[in-house]
């Protein structure tokens, strides 16, 4: 029966051209969508790589500059910017901080439009100010983009919902739901099969779309090849789950329309209704601290910093005896007081940045237990996070980012406080940033929404008595 | 007939639980929405004041000190919430909420919300517009999907054809009977938040004739959405068909064009990246003059010319402090070199805009939103007003320091400082959203954009079908 069902409903597919119409749409969106991250990616990599450049050419202008200077020439530049001045070093010579794209980064933009991908931390900078967003129109932050993920969380249910909603409603209203009653087969299983036969194809046209499209677009296999499994598995766990949830629709609702209505209704609760909930709950609950009052206090902070910067400077040096000077010909200078001041109000404002924080942690916390409310969301996430665009992402590069500032600093200040030039000897000295991209695993994500699918078939089979569907009729 | 049709329809929507249900159900969100809202507007705005006033006692306690510090410490405008953000929050999730005013620098808005958000805060907040822009749309498939498909489904459709009427007197009549509970529900609604804004104390200033306009937005917009339901009803012989048609409807003019949209925009039109923006202000700003390098070409030529206007041969003969006129004129040449790379982000984004409208004709999610935005003062044209506004008052700022500082002290006098008293005199930085006249005539286009589709979808739905099959 089953064979006989596999040869059947391949010929009714074709026949009614579902598959030539899928394959088409399948090819259109995974193609658009898949083409344009490319081109995000593609922008990202190219201005990360120009800044690269620009650092490489002022570096040279540095070392020139440097090579006159120590050869006593006269060199023609603001005489506070010369780089054998450490401080003028940190701010007019700042290294590249930069976030490479990960290999999937093409398949969610996730918070790549929101977040910067590189920064150039100088010494004299505030690092809670440092301004991780990026130039964006934020008509196009709300409108959000069309990404292969959202091909697969939003419309790919859709043609499943299209695809399934009148399996056995359609029978039941074209009347040849009471000849298939008089064949030796439960009706359940012969809906489950048609199921699994329709999961099985869609399921095919999606990987061999999408495996078309990414040979289209000329990606590098090599690099993700490893990854790829993952990505597929937890698309085609997706699906099940609609399919699943279809499966029972198809169980327990009578007619085609509204099949459709609660399926649709069902869309609409785990895309739109419950993600939006969530997240309004979630900030409720643990709500940021105003940033405009942050500002207040760190102005304040500052204000005071300033009225008693020749004893904060004091402070530090006892705090720092390998930086006193005991040449009494030497003097201290702006910097010097700068720096200090800096350093302290640093610390002071460490817990108002480190509330931000918190919060924001508490709210990623709170949502990793609750998101599995909505497959949609799960989704989501895990595809940010292969794609290696999720929150958490730029959280850990931000972070990285601010260490490095303080490597960066941290390099240049024994020259400030030692009284000591900076030379082209020191050059090669000159710390780098490195990214280090998170590690995420999704395996668990696929496997539990796998899990719960098959549960939902199963739920659907032991619930309905064998006479129930027949009977209706 | 048309009544007749129209008293039949509505008692049908009425008598249904399923309909019952999900209109209770937009009710309910709508009321949650509301009033997280107006909480969540009370909060902003009362750290909004906090905050101004602390930022200004900060700047009027400077003490004793030289202009030119006080203009490097600088201050801060923020941006306030506007009474209509109840109704549509706009892109004021996208957008910083305050500016940095300093010496030599014109700075961008910081700390936008979504910035400290989740990547949940990515599919969208539970806010009143949501729900005026997506969901009612859906509500209208619901109730208006099956509204021709049942006649052929029941078989009424047969004893219809025996009667004498009329394709479109028939279908007035169902319209009629969608449109009034519709138009009832968002009537009542913006009645209420009308209402809740007038009361609500501190409140900025709330215009009913704004509000006013909203509605009206959003009446043609569910005109469109009803007669396209309506049109694709009258077409299909199925109730799902015409359902899952509707919906796929639904999804491109809400979900995928305006994505669409903002990849095409952003690929044709792109912004550079903040450190691109960055360096090329920077390149800019390196061949002009600098107010605080007096041995560049540019001072040098300043100097000349000052000296040769003023009939005298050295800087400390002239009646004011060189130095500080020197700043000012760097401060101005400063000025124009960012009004040059904004008036580019400007630029870009009106051709993005571009974009939108000319999308717009296939979605009219696209011009109801823009609209809807720009009256609520939460869109990014207002963001730029506001930003416009407050990098005016950071140049009038710089004006009056360098000002005071060249008046009053002599060439080479670094250490002058102004009195305690003197940073008071500074007027505070006021700023007030367009008016809704300005408002109308710059979004011009989207109106009629949307004016055009409710005709365009009238004709298509009437005049397709001439008669009843």
């Amino acid at each position: 029966m089953f064979l006989y069902n596999f040869k059947y409903e391949l010929k009714l597919l074709l026949r009614s051209q579902w598959i030539q119409l899928l394959s088409i749409v399948l090819l259109l969106l995974f193609g658009f969508s898949a083409y344009s991250g490319k081109g995000k990616v593609a922008k990202r990599e190219a201005d990360i790589a120009a800044a690269h450049n620009e650092v490489k050419e002022s570096d040279q202008v540095m070392l020139q500059l440097l090579d006159s200077i120590e050869k006593g020439i006269k060199v023609n530049a603001r005489p506070w910017t010369t780089p054998n001045k450490p401080m003028a070093v940190g701010n007019y010579y700042p290294r590249v901080a930069a976030m490479t794209p990960q290999p999937l980064a093409f398949v969610a933009t996730g918070q790549a439009d929101l977040f910067t991908h590189y920064i150039k931390p100088t010494v004299s900078g505030d690092d809670f100010a440092l301004n991780f967003t990026e130039m964006t129109s934020p008509v196009q932050l709300l409108f959000g983009n069309f990404d292969l993920a959202f091909v697969v969380v939003y419309l790919l249910p859709l043609l499943i919902i299209a695809f399934s909603y009148n399996v056995l409603s359609s029978e039941k209203e074209s009347g040849s739901l009471r000849l298939l009653a008089s064949q030796p087969i439960d009706i359940r299983k012969w809906v489950l099969q048609k199921l699994v036969l329709r999961f099985f194809w869609l399921s095919i046209l999606v990987l061999i779309s999408l495996l078309l499209v990414f040979a289209f677009l000329n990606i590098n296999w090599s690099s993700i090849i490893t990854i790829l499994p993952g990505l597929f598995t937890l698309i085609l766990s997706y699906m099940l789950f609609w399919f699943a949830l279809s499966f029972l629709v198809n169980l327990f609702v009578d007619s085609s329309a509204k099949n459709a209505i609660s399926l649709l209704g069902l869309w609409v609760l785990f895309v739109l209704l419950v993600p939006s909930i969530l997240n309004q709950l979630g900030t409720t609950l643990y709500p940021m601290p105003s940033r405009t009052l942050m500002i207040n206090q760190m102005r304040s902070l500052k204000a005071d910093a300033t009225k008693k910067q020749d004893k904060i400077l004091d402070n530090f040096l006892r705090d720092h005896p390998e930086y006193a000077i005991n040449d009494s010909t030497q003097t201290r200078g702006f910097y010097h007081n700068y720096m200090a001041s800096q350093k302290l109000v640093k610390e002071e404002l460490q817990p108002v940045i480190k509330s931000y924080e918190t919060q924001l942690r508490k709210q990623q916390y709170w949502l990793a237990r609750l998101k599995w409310i909505s497959p949609a969301v799960t989704v989501q996430e895990s595809l940010n996070k292969m794609a290696g665009t999720s929150t958490e992402d730029y959280q850990q590069f931000r972070k990285q980012v601010i260490a490095f500032a303080e490597t960066w600093r941290g390099f240049l200040t024994p020259f400030l406080y030692n009284n000591q030039k900076f030379s082209s000897k020191d050059y090669p000295k000159i710390p780098a940033f490195n990214y280090a991209p998170k590690e995420h695993n999704n395996t668990w994500v696929t496997i539990s929404m796998g899990v719960c699918s098959v549960l939902l078939f199963v739920l659907g089979l032991l619930i309905t008595r064998k006479q129930m569907i027949t009977s209706i009729t | 007939m048309t009544r007749k049709t129209f008293i039949k329809e509505f008692k049908e929507l009425f008598r249904e639980g399923r309909l019952r249900i999900a209109f209770f159900l937009v009710v309910l969100l709508l009321g949650v929405s509301v009033w997280i809202s107006a909480q969540q507007y009370q909060k902003i705005n009362k750290q909004h004041e906090i905050a101004k006033t602390a930022e200004r006692t900060i700047w009027d306690n400077q003490g004793k000190k030289n202009p030119h510090s006080a203009a490097h410490y600088g201050t801060y405008a923020f941006k306030p919430k506007y009474p209509l953000s109840l109704v549509d929050q706009g892109v004021d999730k996208y957008t910083g909420t305050s500016i940095f005013l300093e010496a030599h620098k014109r700075n961008e808005a910081q700390y936008s919300a979504a910035a400290d958000q989740t990547g949940l805060s990515r599919f969208g907040d539970l806010t009143p517009d949501f729900i005026l822009l997506f969901i009612i749309p859906l509500l209208i498939i619901l109730l208006g999907y099956n509204s021709f498909t049942k006649e052929r489904e029941m078989g009424t459709i047969t004893l219809l054809r025996s009667q004498e009427i009329t394709f479109w007197k028939w279908a007035m009549g169902k319209w009629a009977a969608l449109f009034l509970p519709i138009l009832i529900l968002i009537a009542s609604l913006f009645l209420i938040a009308g209402i809740i804004l007038s009361y609500l104390k501190d409140f900025g200033v709330f215009q009913w004739d704004s509000l006013f306009w909203i509605f009206l937005v959003y009446v043609g917009y569910y005109i469109v959405f009803m007669n396209l339901v309506l049109f694709v009803s009258s077409k299909v012989k199925k109730s799902g068909v015409s359902l899952v048609l509707s919906i796929s409807i639904w999804i491109l003019t809400c979900l995928a064009i305006p994505k669409v949209a903002s990849n095409v925009a952003e690929n044709k039109y792109p912004y550079p990246t903040r450190q691109e923006f960055a360096v090329n202000v920077l390149k800019d700003k390196k061949q002009g003059l600098d107010g605080h390098n007096p041995w560049s070409k540019e001072a040098q030529l300043l100097q000349k010319n000052v000296l040769k206007k003023h009939g005298v041969d050295s800087l400390h003969q002239l009646p004011f402090n060189f130095d500080a006129y020197r700043m000012q004129k760097g401060e101005e040449h400063e000025a124009e070199i960012y009004f040059k790379h904004y008036n580019y982000l400007k630029e870009q984004f009106s051709k993005q805009s571009g974009v939108y409208k000319g999308l717009a004709s296939f979605s009219p999610y696209l011009p109801t939103r823009f609209m809807s935005m720009a009256i609520s003062h939460t869109d990014y044209a207002t963001h730029w007003d506001f930003a416009d506004a407050a990098e005016k008052y950071r140049i009038a700022t710089q004006k009056f320091l360098n000002d005071n500082f060249a008046e009053n002290s002599k060439y080479g006098n670094w250490k002058y400082q102004a009195d305690a008293d003197f940073w008071k005199q500074l007027p505070a930085f006021e700023y007030t959203p367009p008016e809704l006249r300005t408002v109308l005539s710059k979004n011009a286009s989207n109106l009629f954009i949307l004016g055009g589709w409710v005709i365009g979808s009238f004709i298509l739905f009437l005049f397709s079908t001439k008669k009843i099959k």
